[in-house]
């Protein structure tokens, strides 16, 4: 992923190890606080994991990474790499001094670091938006990125919306629904959108396979967005109407399954890597998701303690089973990548030199994916039932897989200090030359 | 003065540039579509498995490195062409044995 067209690795890098300490960081803070997962979710120290996990470790990742693969996919070049960097500064001021301030429930500050947060996405959305203007082929997957770009915008718009409206009390909303319109903003429009953009690239790219239906990878993200857009409004104003817009983004989910499904029937690359079962275990998990999703949006539903956990389960499928899940994913598959290019692009017809899965353990990758999908659902019956002991558990589970990527992903970046070069082997053809 | 490399010399040559995503050599990947010699100049016209590949330099540049490697090639040049499209069926029985690829 890194050619002509790309920024320098270190930007992407940089971002990626910020986004992996969060997560650490995270998910030992859920290991030793299971009452985040098992009790209410609509408390300052929950609102400060939660932006520990979007801000710091999903936006982190996924910034770093489309930096490096917008470029790439779409055969152009980034336009600013100064921006970049500003936009990294900007973000880890922000997001850090946002979940100290979230955990010490400080709006006020929330709202100064937010407006840092916010300068950066600005930095961000500009730059990524000159780059999408000058792309030589305009296609699902570039208006996939631009339309994730856009409801980034309005999210950390919203954001701060909800931070002044905390200081100033002038919004006619109530605060949970503005909080949830907030969040569905940012999980579905943003994380889920760029995911499902990308993957109509990264998933035919890795499988050798190609998108089966260009019309079909079109309506998912016309339902994605139309379904969106009507599920903002109806959680904003609390309206019983919200199921409709909630089926059309369900709907929206089933066409791009249908249209991954038959992207993987037709791949020429019959097995499958980790990185790519990780990846495509957690587009799965989206069923879960989304009917999780229906169901809460079902008109009448009563307002109990078991809704607001199946809230937070659904809260806690999305961004760690489906968001984090995915990322890891394909983590495995662009940090090898970057690392090989730093260390080996250049050795390549000089040298031999390894192949990507050379550089990670697969073992470690096998062991932690299971590891990870036993976490999730131990940790998620856990918070239906509100269990403190047993969300602690499926964390732990978790926690334990998070170790082991990092095991594995600093074996990849060893190559960086200590690249594995050999010899060419001369076939007996050429040594006669 | 050394010889002019030949066509069979120059496919051997390529068989040491591999493609780190499948792990195997371009030459059984399917990828070599061409092979010109002039003198001591040799044009390698290839493919890559996907257009945007992420590799496209790093594989160009090695195949050059690869080609000024022969004492005979002073001029290397690559071009690499998506027309017509790559397809698994352009891949050496060994190819298809060591990425497991099937031929669609």
């Amino acid at each position: 992923m890194a050619d002509i067209h790309a920024p320098s690795v270190g930007l992407p890098l940089r971002f990626i190890l910020t986004g992996l300490a969060a997560l650490v960081a995270g998910v030992a803070w859920l290991v030793a606080r299971p009452i985040v997962l098992s009790g209410y979710h609509y408390s300052p120290e929950v609102v400060a994991v939660t932006h520990l996990f979007v801000l710091g470790w999903i936006s982190s990742v996924v910034m770093g990474a489309i930096y490096q693969l917008v470029p790439v996919a779409l055969e152009t070049r980034l336009h600013s790499q100064r921006l970049a960097q500003w936009h990294f500064v900007l973000h880890g001021i922000g997001f850090v001094g946002m979940v100290a301030m979230f955990y010490i429930w400080n709006m006020k500050q929330v709202g100064h670091f937010a407006s840092a947060l916010a300068v950066g996405v600005g930095l961000f959305v500009y730059n990524l938006a000159r780059t999408l203007a000058r792309i030589p082929r305009w296609n699902v997957v570039a208006a996939g990125i631009a339309a994730s770009l856009g409801w980034l915008t309005v999210t950390v718009l919203a954001g701060l919306y909800l931070a002044a409206a905390k200081c100033w009390n002038f919004s006619p909303f109530n605060p949970l629904a503005q909080m949830h319109a907030h969040a569905h903003l940012g999980g579905l429009g943003f994380f889920v959108m760029m995911i499902i953009a990308v993957s109509y690239k990264l998933v035919p790219m890795f499988t050798l396979s190609e998108v089966r239906s260009a019309s079909r990878a079109r309506w998912s993200l016309v339902l994605l967005n139309t379904g969106l857009a009507g599920v903002f409004v109806g959680i904003l104003v609390s309206s019983r109407w919200k199921l409709g817009p909630a089926l059309i983004v369900a709907a929206g989910l089933a066409v791009y399954g249908r249209e991954i499904t038959a992207i993987l029937r037709s791949r020429k690359r019959r097995s499958l890597d980790w990185g790519l079962m990780y990846f495509l275990t957690a587009i799965a998990l989206l069923v879960p998701v989304a009917t999780l999703g229906v169901v809460l949006a079902w008109p009448g539903l009563p307002t109990t303690l078991r809704t607001a956990q199946l809230e937070s389960v659904y809260g806690f499928l999305a961004l760690i089973g489906v968001v984090t899940f995915a990322i890891l994913g394909m983590l495995y598959k662009v940090v090898p990548f970057l690392v090989w290019y730093a260390s080996y692009s250049k050795a390549i017809g000089r040298h031999k030199v390894p192949a990507l899965a050379d550089l990670y353990s697969p073992a470690l990758q096998a062991v932690g994916y299971w590891l990870f999908l036993g976490g999730l659902l131990v940790a998620s019956m856990a918070t239906t039932l509100s269990h403190e002991s047993g969300a602690r558990t499926g964390c732990a589970l978790l926690f334990a897989s998070i170790v082991l990527f990092v095991v594995n992903l600093f074996k990849v970046l060893a190559h960086l200090i200590r690249p594995r070069l050999e010899p060419l082997v001369l076939t007996p053809a050429v040594a006669s030359t | 003065m050394t010889a002019a490399p030949n066509e069979e010399t120059v496919r051997e040559t390529l068989r040491q540039v591999v493609d780190p995503e499948l792990d195997c050599n371009i030459v059984d990947l399917g990828l070599i579509y061409g092979i010109a010699i002039d003198g001591s100049k040799v044009t390698v016209t290839m493919t890559l498995t996907t257009p945007g590949c992420p590799m496209h330099e790093s594989i160009a540049w090695g195949v050059k490195r690869a080609l000024l490697n022969l004492e005979a090639v002073q001029e290397a040049e690559v071009q690499v062409v998506w027309d017509p499209p790559w397809t698994p069926a352009r891949m050496t029985e060994h190819g298809r044995a060591c990425t497991g690829i099937v031929a669609r």
